[in-house]
């Protein structure tokens, strides 16, 4: 087939680090410490390519409103089951190839040095590498079915990553976790792909040589006539199911927190800065579909509220640093889904890119904390590390704030981007609990801040003489990701609503909005958007003002005696954040207990009645032949009467039977 | 009643009850050969009697009843030569003690 | 009906005086009596040696029918035969095979009660259709046979030749056969024990079989 350049670089994109993976696979294990000698460059090239690809997309505008769209080859010719190779790159696309290959360069070259000493880290270099390859794939995949095999991928990739230690009971645990869980949103998720198949036959996302494409066929249907609003509704939440299990919302939220079992490469990548952002990523791109369901985008928004201020409530208490950081991420992919719930495409998908980068950076700083006090993980052992450990805490600071949503950094455009949106268009609880939680952001990050940097230190003394700082491949992406978290907001997000991101992404979302009757006024910051505004810059404050105050910063120390004052006072919400609201427990309750009591009586079924059945017809046989082998008395008399016996009845019968 | 082919014939089958029931019932074995006689001989007794009232058979049915007789004398020469050679290996002429064809 | 020529010159009434049956039936009953009574203790006898004797009795009625039925030569043959031979025979077999606790053990199988059961099943067979067949009779009874017309059918009719030469073969089977069951070998070697000839063949495999592990 004949490809143009852009073409062939897409194709580049993927076929790259899957190489990389099978080549890594194979010879990596003799490459010894110069594994990553195969993975890394790839990704370097990846990038590249990436970004050369970005440039054209939304700099250049090469490829139009449109996009480019192209087909590799025919995948499953199957009459009316049809289904082809089709790769797409628009501007949604281009942001996120943004995030994706910058930050998995990033943690590629990273995990040069945190994996330097583990003898497994072939393996891990290969698995990375293949977790690209199926992330490019769902952000490039232009149809239903090719997207869903990406979606298995990366779930695949991300059980091999968290379960990269699996000689660790736990790990393996986890990840099993993980895949289960998933597997449940994916259900849903493929349930609301065939929906959409039995309703438009096709499952191209838009217009192809083939026809058109389900993003103009469903809204047509609707307006038509041919589905009702409650079809379309349905179809709608049966994808969404497959968003919440993927990005870990209620209630399919409780894989996160446990996948951290994994490297913290693992977890700055997977689940901070890509895999769990799929869900947005799907739900923004199926905009035509969620917009025309307006039930839909209700659940969409209250669930992704409700996770947010359940996950946040949780990292009040946890004492695993990677386990705060884990709930955050809970929290503010709740608020990505609140902002795709309340019609604010683009600013969710703002929030989704500048989330990803100051995550990941919070992620590989926390990896380099733990690396540098010794594989140490709980906060209560950390403290006074800020003079010991200067890039990481600085990166980190910056990190904080930023999630905090503190102007100017990045997180505060684009979080209150949604928040405005939600009071703009009527959201009022969703505003609320949206600032709610802001408040909360900023207390729980710096209280992480002052129990590890600040204060004194509750090191363990045989550790405390070897702290030290990482080496330049850890510390130089973080630095890296630092600039962003610092001037991302400014550089694409200002003014407010209609920022060069706005720019890029309104081709996207400009049927959406048009449909959900949203109207973007000027921004006027001496109206209403300015009182949210500094509304929302004030709650972020508010949350860390708190957080310092109990926790410390710099020289200052932790209140101990407040902290337990105010544990004391909020008894019964502080044991419920202990016990994640003790949703892992109603799962297996539910799920393990009862589950496990069915496939036991299950199985007590397979062995007693089906089993007893067949082995019975056995038994049954063996003792039939053993009862008629008495008749071989060895006399032969017995068989003299069983001959005149016989005889006899053969004579009866045939003189009064047949005569 | 001697002159109904009825009665003859009768009185073989009867015969021939007595000689199954005996093969059938003892445990002696010279006693179940003995059995086998009085069965054919109630067999050549059918031969006659059927001889007896169709003329044109009559010197069939003595030739049959005499070839049987002979065949008769030559088996019974046989089983007991059988017996009595078992009995010197097993001590007993008791057949249901003859079962080691059983198992 | 006329009676036999013999009983022609007792000058006996024509019938028996009370009965008014024919002196044919009464002999005739009288001979089927005692057959089947004598077959019967044959059967039922705990005695063998009494069993044997009835047995001889049974054949000495048997040779009575026949020549009521007017075959006299198989009748001749009957007495020289069955009880002149075989019975003999028998007794010597029984002879042969006495054992010390004879007297005392069971006459009957556990299956005996089956066996009866058969027996008159089979009896009731015969008798019922019998009884309901029609058969094609042509002409009188009791036609003496002549040993001339046995005889010419013997040697003319080739059937009846090839049955003779097979019956005689037979025959001389049987009489080798039975030498050589019942003979007893005297071995050579002085030390080694009598064995029957059964046993003399048994031994090699015995022999055999001791070889192989147990």
């Amino acid at each position: 087939m004949n490809l143009t350049t852009n073409e062939l670089l897409v194709t580049l994109l993927l076929v790259l680090p899957l190489a990389g993976f099978g080549v890594s696979a194979l010879i990596g294990r003799r490459l010894y410490t110069r594994a990553w000698i195969v993975a890394v460059p790839v990704l370097i090239v990846t990038w590249l390519i990436a970004m050369y690809l970005v440039y054209q997309t939304l700099f250049l505008g090469t490829f139009g409103d449109g996009g480019l769209h192209f087909t590799l080859g025919t995948w499953i010719p199957a009459g009316a089951f049809h289904v082809d190779f089709n790769f797409a790159v628009d501007n949604l696309t281009a942001v996120l190839l943004i995030v994706v290959t910058t930050i998995g360069m990033l943690v590629h070259v990273y995990s040069i040095g945190y994996m330097a000493h583990d003898p497994g880290r072939w393996r891990f270099f290969a698995y990375l590498n293949f977790f690209m390859f199926s992330m490019l794939l769902l952000v490039l995949a232009d149809n239903f079915v090719l997207l869903f095999a990406a979606w298995e991928l990366v779930g695949l990739s991300s059980y091999l990553l968290i379960g990269f230690w699996y000689n660790r009971r736990s790990a393996a645990l986890a990840a099993k976790k993980a895949f289960l869980v998933n597997r449940v949103g994916d259900f849903g998720f493929a349930l609301g792909i065939a929906a959409v198949w039995t309703t438009v036959g096709t499952f191209n996302f838009t217009t192809t040589t083939a026809g058109p494409g389900v993003f103009q066929l469903l809204p047509q249907a609707l307006q038509s006539g041919a589905i009702q609003p409650w079809q379309m509704t349905g179809i709608a939440l049966l994808l969404f199911c497959g968003a919440v299990g993927k990005s870990a919302q209620f209630p399919l939220h409780v894989w996160l927190p446990d996948a951290m079992e994994g490297p913290t490469p693992v977890s700055a990548l997977i689940h901070a800065a890509t895999m769990v952002n799929a869900g947005v990523y799907f739900i923004a791109r199926a905009n035509p579909i969620f917009s025309q369901a307006p039930q839909a985008m209700v659940v969409v928004a209250a669930i992704g509220i409700f996770t947010a201020i359940l996950a946040a409530s949780i990292a009040f208490t946890q004492r695993d640093i990677k386990r705060v950081l884990a709930y955050s991420t809970l929290s503010q992919l709740g608020y990505m889904f609140a902002g795709l719930g309340v019609g604010a495409y683009a600013a969710a998908i703002f929030h989704l890119m500048t989330h990803g980068f100051f995550k990941g950076l919070l992620f590989l700083g926390s990896g380099s904390v733990i690396h540098s006090v010794h594989d140490e993980q709980d906060m209560n052992k950390m403290g006074a590390l800020w003079r010991k450990i200067p890039i990481t805490h600085w990166t980190m600071l910056i990190g904080s704030i930023a999630l905090a949503g503190i102007p100017p950094l990045a997180g505060f455009f684009s979080k209150d981007e949604i928040l405005g949106s939600a009071f703009k268009n009527g959201f009022l609880v969703v505003w609320i609990i949206g600032v709610v939680v802001a408040v909360m952001t900023g207390f729980y990050m710096f209280r992480l801040m002052g129990k590890t940097f600040y204060g004194e230190s509750h090191v363990d003394p045989e550790v405390e003489p070897k702290i030290h700082e990482s080496p330049w491949t850890m510390t130089l992406p973080l630095i890296l990701l630092a600039i962003p978290a610092l001037l991302l907001g400014i550089a694409i997000g200002w003014p407010p609503d209609s920022g060069q991101i706005h720019q890029w992404l309104e081709p996207i979302f400009a049927g959406a909005t048009q449909t959900l009757g949203i109207t973007e006024g000027q921004f006027n910051f001496a109206g209403i958007d300015g009182t949210l505004i500094i509304i929302g810059a004030a709650a972020a404050a508010l949350g860390v003002v708190f957080g310092i105050w109990f926790f410390g910063l710099f020289g200052m120390r932790e209140k101990r005696s407040q902290v337990e004052r105010l544990t004391n006072a909020l008894r019964p919400l502080y044991r419920a954040s202990v016990a994640k609201w003790w949703f892992d427990d109603l799962n297996d309750l539910i799920f393990v207990r009862f589950g496990g009591f069915v496939a036991r009586a299950l199985w007590w079924f397979d062995v007693r009645v089906v089993d007893g059945t067949v082995n019975g017809i056995g038994a049954l046989t063996q003792d039939t032949g053993r009862g008629i082998r008495q008749i071989q008395t060895g006399r032969v008399q017995n068989y003299a009467l069983g001959i005149a016996a016989g005889l006899l009845l053969i004579a009866v019968t045939y003189i009064f039977v047949v005569r | 009643m001697s002159h109904s082919l009825d009665a003859y014939l009768i009185l073989s089958g009867l015969l021939f009850s007595i000689g199954v029931f005996g093969f059938l019932a003892r445990r002696n074995a010279i006693a179940m050969l003995m059995s086998i006689e009085l069965m054919l001989n109630a067999v050549n007794l059918a031969a006659i009697a059927f001889g007896a009232f169709t003329p044109s058979l009559q010197a069939h049915a003595a030739l049959i009843a005499l070839l049987v007789m002979a065949v008769a004398a030559a088996e019974a020469t046989v089983g007991l030569a059988i017996v009595i050679a078992i009995y010197r290996n097993r001590r007993t002429p008791l057949v249901d003690e003859y079962a080691s064809m059983r198992d | 009906m006329t009676p036999l020529p013999v009983l022609a010159d007792l000058a006996l009434p024509a019938n028996i005086p009370i009965l008014g049956w024919a002196w044919d039936d009464l002999l005739f009953l009288i001979l089927a009596g005692v057959m089947l009574g004598c077959a019967l203790f044959v059967v039922l006898g705990r005695n063998i040696v009494r069993s044997g004797i009835a047995m001889m009795g049974c054949f000495a009625a048997l040779a009575g029918i026949y020549v009521l039925a007017g075959a006299v030569i198989v009748a001749a043959s009957e007495v020289l035969v069955y009880i002149g031979a075989i019975s003999v025979l028998i007794l010597f077999a029984i002879m042969l095979t006495q054992t010390k606790s004879g007297p005392s053990e069971l006459v009957f199988h556990h299956q005996a009660w089956a066996g009866a059961l058969a027996a008159i099943g089979f009896c009731l067979l015969l008798i019922v259709s019998v009884v309901n067949t029609q058969w094609p009779l042509a002409g009188s009874d009791r036609l003496v046979a002549s040993t001339s017309a046995i005889a010419m059918l013997l040697f003319q009719d080739s059937l009846y030749i090839f049955a003779l030469q097979v019956v005689a073969v037979l025959l001389t089977a049987a009489v080798i056969g039975g030498v050589f069951l019942a003979k007893r070998e005297v071995s050579s070697d002085p030390g080694e024990p009598e064995m029957a000839t059964l046993d003399r063949l048994r031994a090699p495999v015995e022999a055999a079989t001791a070889d192989q592990p147990a």
